[in-house]
């Protein structure tokens, strides 16, 4: 604990902090312009100046440590001089341009020149004169108005691992700008546009919408991905106008990533959902909810008087808050009377969850998103969290550059890779195995406590099953030299603190319950404690919807095998909320032929999905952003959202469509609001405190995919892509202007010897179906292997992969012919 | 001395001792050890200008009160040497000369404007000189002079109309030669040449910028 002065007050400061963060924390502010506590100090545009005593020169107060019994005066008619002149100086060149600037009205520079400036200036000098750089998608660049804090370069570099942004030049014709003067081309995570301090970074969707001062901000939780950041809404007249982070608040404390600042605009597609719709033949009529709703009623009545209640099944969302999921499921199970209710969690978390209860004894798992600071090893496999959870990536990235030892186990390269310690180019699919690799080598080389890990039950069969995975058939079965194995071993044995994260989600064909399983066995070989091991939830509600029960609870429920792959005759009616399984979900053409087969199907959604187009009954339902309820974030942190703008068209929150479903039913859930069923839930669900942890080895061995052949010579790889999330993320017109095809990312060399050239349609086959997409070649993929993402519905990417006996959905191969 | 970050000390001074301590003493800094000396032909505006041309050029642009301060005074400094000079530039000059120094962040802010601010210090006539009568009295700013040639010294040898680029001075031989004020660019040729100093620098005149050498128009 320091102790300093600051204006004659006695405050204390941390070791290591600088004089402006002690004033910071203190309440005391002193102007700064390039300073943001996610950077290093920069100590560039000199506003922070400080009287130190007893030294001769000012001291910047962003770049300098506070020491010990420093007497330091932040406010004197001196620095008050200096400061006006260093203003003075930035806006001699500054364009005029206040009236047409969106900055205006949150503008550091306006409201610093208020505050601190002078009310003249002493020079007329030419303006900078330059035309924005509007050739790029979502953000534009008016170098013009640049003040030449360098944040957003040093956001860009630094914190997101990017560095699309440069200082080009030197002293006063310096500019920001992407290397040679070329199109922004980034992540476009927007980070640069929310922490630049003028309006020469601004975002494209947002311009010229509204006045800052016009805007009403409200903070929710965003609807994409698992880490469920904070964001602070603009509105104006029931529209959102824009997205942006704010630091201090929420686990994301200012940072976002581009879903998140430009894709919320999904909400206000034209193909919104509008009316209740019934299917007469191959249209669909518009009709009241009342029609709509007797409908449903009378056709699941008779079902359930035919074939019995148990078959009704449905499935739930990960999308739709916990009071809908909630709702849902009490529906299915008090007034249709069946359990046959999951989601598509169950090819993705819901593993997890399975296999934590194996290995911990545990039935919850939320993730700590600050897990990665601190730790001495961080072991990623075959995972692009900086993709999937980009906030989590994020700490991971600065815990590395802390001092962390960054593995990363992938097969291409993506940002983990390139910021890792030591890149493990592994075969897709085979994170078992080297995982297995390491625990054997960790065994032999008597890098573990043995005696308390013989104690655990499973233990002999765990090291019975590794005699197998001896470093050189390990090597052959990654693709990962012996030496690295056994470093990488060596590295995660010595070291006195480690995390391993990896993400297990639907949308991801390389991993399943094994891996889970085999990462818990690392964890639990390595002494350490379950939170070591780090997989989050997908999507903003997945954490959640399994809380809620969405899924088998009792022996007899069924769930998505049997729901949509099973014996045909098993159900006769699907409720599915939120959901599209014909997009989503693994072999299209099995779901296809399954929900053809039904007798009656409701399908409750925000767009007609492919799923839908197939439905007896369609429902509107209402978007995030159009309703109240909570999510639980990966963390397992409840959070709100809120009713921000109206309904589109007469859509209704999916909790009150099935409300009144249940009274048209004449079989009412017992909850007629949202506080109802919150207190409801708040009854039913206990809150999970310190759960006895009980640890079991699970032996999980290396099950290959579908085998590379001849006639099919790829393994496809399904990946998701960084300015996308699950299929909802593709209705958003900005995110739509950044990637909105599925392409096929082929190796160079690969699409040399099969004739495909870049920006070319290919046919793609594996033994289950063809589709056609078009071809990227890339020097990020490995050969033998192509990457698609699965966002997009009309690639129809699902018609390629299958199901495997254990209900996993591995590797699938493929043959790719030029078009 | 010291550099384009030093300083420039007069005449006078010459005798101080080389230390340090000294050298700081008198407003410029040792730098890099150099010393450059000048005669009284050299402008002294005009070589401060010439020191922050190289010092603006240099700077790393990474903090505001160098990479705009010195910019702006480098500007202040061409339009002084230009015939634009303000009553207040010097004040000006001074001021920001000194919020220059006491905010930049590196030794190249803190000392760019220590030519600025000696050549201010021991040289002030002449600043006042180029500001007030726009008079540059050692004939470098081409556009505060004016060149004549005084009758009662010249010896008529010619040696000056022979350097005149533009062919603006005429005179019979072995007579007073004469310089044709339209035609001169005052770029100081002829009082170079003169052994006989018998051409004297006045305050800038009003010119016709059109007229053509006798020897240049069409026959």
């Amino acid at each position: 604990m320091l102790k300093l002065i600051i204006n004659d007050k006695n405050i204390t400061a941390e070791e290591g902090e600088t004089i402006l963060q002690a004033a910071l924390k203190n309440n005391i502010y002193i102007p700064n312009l390039c300073y943001d506590k996610r950077l290093r100090p920069y100590g560039g545009c000199r506003l922070c100046v400080v009287e130190v005593e007893g030294q001769a020169r000012l001291f910047a107060a962003c770049s300098s440590p506070a020491q010990d019994g420093m007497n330091i005066k932040t406010d004197t008619p001196k620095l008050r001089k200096y400061r006006q002149t260093v203003l003075e100086l930035l806006l001699i060149h500054h364009p005029l341009d206040c009236p047409v600037c969106d900055k205006a009205g949150e503008c550091d520079l306006q409201d610093l020149a208020y505050e601190y400036g002078k009310p003249d200036s002493r020079f007329i000098r030419h303006r900078k004169a330059s035309l924005p750089d509007v050739r790029g998608p979502l953000i534009e660049l008016t170098a013009n108005r640049c003040i030449l804090c360098g944040k957003c370069v040093r956001i860009c570099r630094d914190h997101q691992g990017r560095g699309a942004l440069g200082l080009i030049g030197r002293g006063f014709p310096t500019v920001v700008q992407p290397a040679f003067g070329e199109i922004l081309e980034c992540d476009y995570c927007g980070q640069c546009v929310d922490i630049c301090p003028t309006g020469a970074i601004l975002s494209k969707t947002f311009k010229f919408k509204a006045r800052s001062w016009f805007l009403e901000e409200k903070e929710t939780t965003c609807p994409f991905c698992g880490c469920g950041c904070t964001l602070t809404l603009g509105l104006r007249e029931g529209n959102i106008l824009r997205s942006r982070g704010k630091e201090g608040i929420g686990v994301s404390d200012g940072n976002l990533c581009g879903r998140g600042r430009f894709g919320i605009d999904y909400i206000n597609s034209e193909h919104r959902l509008k009316n209740p719709l019934i299917r007469e033949n191959e249209n669909f009529r518009e009709v009241t909810w009342e029609e709509a709703l007797s409908h449903i009623s009378s056709n699941l009545k008779e079902m359930i008087n035919t074939n019995g209640a148990e078959s009704v099944g449905a499935i739930g969302s990960q999308r739709c808050t916990n009071e809908d999921n909630y709702v849902l499921q009490k529906f299915m199970r008090n007034t249709i009377g069946s359990g046959s209710i999951d989601s598509s969690a169950a090819f993705g978390y819901a593993k997890v969850q399975k296999a934590w209860n194996m290995a911990f004894g545990r039935n919850s798992h939320p993730i700590d998103l600050q897990s990665p600071y601190g730790k001495e090893i961080i072991f990623i496999v075959e995972s692009d969290i900086s993709v999937t959870h980009p906030i989590f990536g994020l700490n991971i990235l600065e815990a590395s550059r802390e001092g962390a030892q960054l593995i990363v186990a992938d097969s291409r390269e993506t940002k983990l890779t390139r910021h890792s310690s030591t890149w493990l180019p592994i075969e897709d699919g085979t994170g078992v195995a080297l995982m297995n690799g390491i625990m054997k080598v960790l065994i032999d080389k008597d890098l573990i406590n043995k005696d308390s890990a013989a104690g655990l039950k499973g233990f002999a069969e765990l090291q019975a099953m590794l005699e197998e995975y001896t470093p050189a058939n390990v090597s052959q079965i990654t693709g990962i030299s012996e030496e690295d194995i056994t470093a990488a071993a060596v590295a995660l044995g010595t070291a006195k603190s480690r995390m391993i994260a990896l993400s297990v989600s639907a949308t991801e064909n390389t991993k399943g319950m094994d891996i889970a399983l085999a990462a818990a066995n690392l964890t639990i070989l390595l002494g350490e404690d379950p939170s070591t091991l780090q997989i989050p939830a997908e999507y903003s509600n997945t954490y959640g919807l399994y809380q809620s029960g969405v899924r088998p609870l009792k022996p007899e429920d069924r769930g998505i095998m049997e729901i949509l792959y099973g014996d045909q005759t098993a159900f006769s009616a699907l409720y599915i909320m939120g959901e599209d399984p014909v997009t989503t979900f693994p072999d299209s053409s099995k779901i296809l032929k399954r929900l053809k087969s039904l007798d009656f199907l409701v399908v409750q959604d925000i767009f007609m999905t492919e799923t839908a187009k197939l439905a007896n009954v369609v429902l509107p339902a209402s978007s995030w952003g159009e309703k109240d309820g909570t999510f639980t974030n990966a963390e397992g942190k409840v959070q709100k959202v809120f009713k921000v703008v109206d309904p589109a068209g007469d859509s209704k929150p999916d909790w009150m469509i099935i409300k009144n479903l249940a009274l048209t039913m004449e079989k009412e859930l017992g909850v007629r609001s949202l506080e109802d069923i919150q207190a409801e839930m708040k009854e039913s669900q206990p809150t999970v405190t310190d759960e006895e942890t009980t640890l079991t080895f699970n032996p999980a061995k290396y099950v290959r995919g579908e085998e590379p052949s001849q006639e099919f010579p790829f393994q496809l790889v399904i990946r998701d892509v960084l300015q996308h999330s699950g299929v909802t993320s593709t209705s958003s017109k900005s995110l739509d202007l950044v990637i909105s095809e599925a392409l096929l990312e082929i190796n160079e060399e690969d699409a040399k010897k099969q004739g495909v050239k870049d920006n070319s349609h290919v046919k793609v086959t594996s033994q289950h179906g063809s589709i056609f997409l078009k071809a990227k070649v890339s020097e990020e993929v490995p050969q033998g292997t192509v990457f698609v993402p699965s966002h997009f519905p009309y690639a129809k990417i699902n018609t390629l992969t299958h199901l495997a006996s254990n209900g996993e959905s591995p590797i699938s191969v493929v043959k790719i012919e030029a078009t | 001395m010291g550099g384009p970050s030093g300083g420039c000390i007069p005449e006078e001074l010459i005798d101080i001792p080389v230390t340090y301590e000294d050298v700081v003493k008198t407003g410029a800094i040792m730098g890099s050890g150099g010393m450059v000396v000048m005669d009284e032909d050299t402008c002294m505006v005009s070589t401060a200008k010439f020191f922050l041309e190289f010092t603006a050029d240099e700077s790393c642009g990474k903090c505001t009160p160098c990479r705009v301060g010195t910019r702006v005074m480098l500007d202040m400094l061409t339009d002084i040497t230009e015939g634009r000079g303000r009553e207040g530039d010097i004040e000006t000059l001074q001021d920001l000369s000194n919020d220059i120094i006491a905010t930049s962040l590196c030794g190249l802010g803190q000392t760019a404007p220590n030519p600025i601010l000696s050549t201010i210090r021991y040289f002030k006539d002449e600043y006042e000189a180029h500001i007030h009568q726009k008079w540059c009295k050692t004939g470098i700013c081409s556009d505060l002079c004016s060149f004549e040639i005084s009758e009662d010294v010249c010896t008529g040898c010619g040696a000056c109309a022979r350097a005149c680029p533009q062919g603006a001075i005429v005179g019979e031989k072995k007579k007073p030669h004469s310089i044709i004020q339209d035609l001169c660019i005052q770029c100081r040729s002829c009082y170079d040449r003169c052994a006989f100093q018998s051409i004297k620098i006045g305050p800038a005149k009003e010119k016709d910028k059109t007229a053509v050498a006798v020897k240049d128009q069409e026959e």
